[in-house]
């Protein structure tokens, strides 16, 4: 009797499967590229042919000069928008980084009396939306004397990714065997030579995972600037862009166009390190 | 170079009870001298080397380091290095940053440093692997790096935590020889921790044996061997283990069966009934029918080649005890076989206190 080994199903391989599961998976992708893709094309078109019926696929008549004329609108002092949004993103993810850091190594590092209460609490505070928050943080603000400042939105900013950001550096702190800091220690080195010269380099995954989400966080976050910066000059993009949809009439033109710029920095950071976010995001949860 | 003592230093870990991990350890070793501090786990040897360490706070007393009292003193300005069980290498570096990362932060030049990592790493046989990183190097290997960058630094006392227990039973031996040789011609004061007596015996000058945070006793190898303080050291100390057994004790001795074990008049205290009485596996022999002996029945014989080591049960008491004897491995009894023992010399006889564990001889 003749046996035959089973055919091995090969990855990535030829034939009817292989062909299916492409297609397959070229459709799922294009459902979520879509609305990219109407959104990059409409940035290209004239306002007339976006409201046209029935709609066109690719613009009659291109408009790059769009993407000029956005940044003097009378709707909104863009240039300012951008800098704004810059600003308060870089600001409170630094600022977010100088405190989780030290956060995460000592709750790592240490058993202290309220340790697991304290974790609990980083946590509690992820679960409060802003949109639930901004209108006591306004108030606060008013007492403080800081409302409708960029201060202000990079304090609101840092506070709700801070416990992100701390959770996900102390697993990766954790991760790191207490042996090897204390054979730095008795090599030589001080408390903070050695977080900086052996424990860092070996969290550095998670500190860029924690930099990346924080960042886009910050970048995006639009109820608290909403209530918080009134001023138009003081707004970051993601409010900005209302300011072109209004209730007769809207500038779609310049609201893709604007949404290609305010999303632009934050693919380009997801495309140069997502190799090292998926090892970051994954780190931890099996050995 | 540098002697070390513990002066009734004490590690009391706060909780309810309180643990005495390590309870008023005394203990002196001079310079030059390898240490080793074996015990069961949980006995404190390894806290007790942390504390020289100073990666573990001293509680009571002081430690000493070339008769300076370092139990204040930061880690890194003990002047000590120490090789971790887990071997603690930087991952990020190379081995050669590894082993020269001490020097650098201690600012010595560059070109110095690259020279006594090259020395240290013809001394390992490394050389060739300077510019590798820890994760592409074999057990071995890492192991030796971690060595080496103890080396370097030279310090005044070596710390080593367990250094061979992740390495395979044939690299483990040869390392311990090559351990014990480099430590001969550093002279460098070294202590040493490990669980394994075998290893504590081969390598130590002389061995400390702790249990439950106390020091039970501080010899040479053939001192404890051949003179144990108390059951504990007697029983921990040795492979096959002493045949530790508490027996009657009657007007001519302790009584094992048919065998009486003489023991000395002083021992009969009044009140004592019953004693604990030591027999290594090679203080007996088997007997003739005839003779005066226990009746051991055989389960298990392990052929070793030049020996063998018998395994079986006396009645004791009306209970059978197990029993280990070691005899010759050329005509060893076969297992179910009902043979005779006796004592090679009455003075191979440990005897011990059955309550407190004392030695009465």
């Amino acid at each position: 009797m003749a046996v035959t080994a089973p055919a091995r199903p090969r990855r990535g391989g030829r034939g009817p499967r292989a062909l299916l599961l492409s297609t397959a998976g070229l459709l799922v992708a294009l459902v979520f590229l879509a609305p990219y893709l109407i959104m990059v094309i409409g940035s290209f078109k004239p306002r007339p042919e976006i409201l046209a019926v029935p709609p066109g696929y690719l613009p009659r008549q291109w408009r790059p000069d769009n993407y000029v004329t956005l940044w003097s609108t009378p709707e909104t002092p863009l240039p300012l928008n951008l800098i704004s949004t810059v600003v308060i993103s870089v600001c409170a993810t630094l600022l977010v980084l100088a405190v989780a850091t030290p956060a995460a190594y000592y709750t790592a590092r240490h058993r202290f009396p309220g340790r697991l209460v304290f974790l609990l609490l980083v946590l509690a505070t992820q679960m409060l939306q802003p949109t639930v928050l901004a209108a006591g943080l306004f108030r606060e603000f008013v007492v403080l004397g800081i409302n409708d400042t960029w201060l202000a939105m990079i304090l609101v900013n840092a506070a709700f990714n801070l416990s992100f950001a701390v959770w996900i550096m102390h697993s990766f702190f954790a991760a790191v065997p207490r042996e090897i800091d204390e054979a730095a220690m008795l090599d030589g080195a001080s408390r903070l030579q050695t977080l900086r010269r052996v424990t860092l380099p070996l969290v550095w995954p998670g500190i860029v995972t924690a930099v990346i989400f924080t960042f886009v966080a910050c970048w995006n976050e639009f109820a608290a600037s909403l209530v918080i910066l009134t001023t138009d000059a003081n707004q970051p993009l993601s409010v900005a862009l209302t300011k072109f949809a209004g209730q007769y009439d809207s500038a779609w033109q310049y609201v893709f166009a604007i949404s290609v710029v305010a999303i632009a920095p934050v693919v380009l950071l997801f495309a140069l390190i997502e190799r090292r976010l998926v090892a970051g995001l994954t780190a931890g949860s099996v050995k | 170079m540098a002697e070390v003592s513990y002066d009734t230093a004490s590690r009391v870990f706060p909780s309810s009870p309180p643990v005495r991990a390590v309870d008023r350890l005394d203990l002196d070793v001079a310079d030059g001298e390898f240490l080793v501090l074996v015990g069961p786990s949980g006995s404190g040897k390894s806290t007790a080397l942390r504390m020289l360490a100073g990666l573990e706070d001293i509680d009571e007393g002081a430690v000493r380091i070339g008769g300076r009292d370092v139990s204040g003193v930061a880690p890194k300005d003990r002047d000590i290095a120490m090789v971790f069980q887990s071997y603690a290498l930087y991952p990020h570096m190379s081995v050669a940053e590894n082993m020269g990362f001490a020097l650098k932060l201690k600012g010595v030049p560059r070109a110095e440093v690259r020279a006594r990592v090259v020395e240290a790493a013809r001394l390992l046989e490394l050389e060739g692997y300077l510019d590798r990183k820890p994760k592409s190097l074999s057990g071995g290997q890492r192991q030796r790096v971690a060595m080496g960058r103890a080396i370097v630094r030279e310090p005044s006392v070596f710390l080593m935590d367990e250094p061979l227990s992740n390495l395979d039973a044939k690299l483990r031996v040869e390392t311990r020889a090559h351990i014990a040789t480099l430590q001969r011609r550093l002279g460098t004061t070294t202590i040493y921790v490990t669980h394994d007596q075998v290893e504590a015996m081969t390598m130590g000058h002389r061995v400390a044996v702790l249990r439950d945070g106390l020091l039970q006793q501080c010899d040479t190898p053939r001192g404890l061997y051949g003179h144990p303080a108390n059951a504990f050291v007697a029983g921990f100390i040795g492979s096959p283990g002493m045949n530790l057994k508490t027996v009657p004790l009657g007007p001519h001795g302790a009584e094992v069966d048919g065998l009486t074990v003489p023991v000395r008049r002083e021992v009969h205290a009044p009140g004592l009934d019953r004693v604990t009485v030591g027999m290594r596996p090679e203080s007996l022999r088997l007997t003739g029918a005839g003779e005066p002996g226990a009746d051991l029945t055989v389960e298990l014989v392990e052929e070793l080649g030049a020996d063998a080591y018998v395994y079986g049960t006396v009645t004791v008491d009306g209970a059978p005890e197990r029993f280990v004897v070691r005899v010759d491995g050329r005509t060893p009894p076969a297992p179910g076989h009902r043979v005779r023992i006796a004592l090679r010399d009455t003075d191979e006889v440990h005897v011990f206190d059955p309550v407190t564990g004392a030695r009465l001889n």
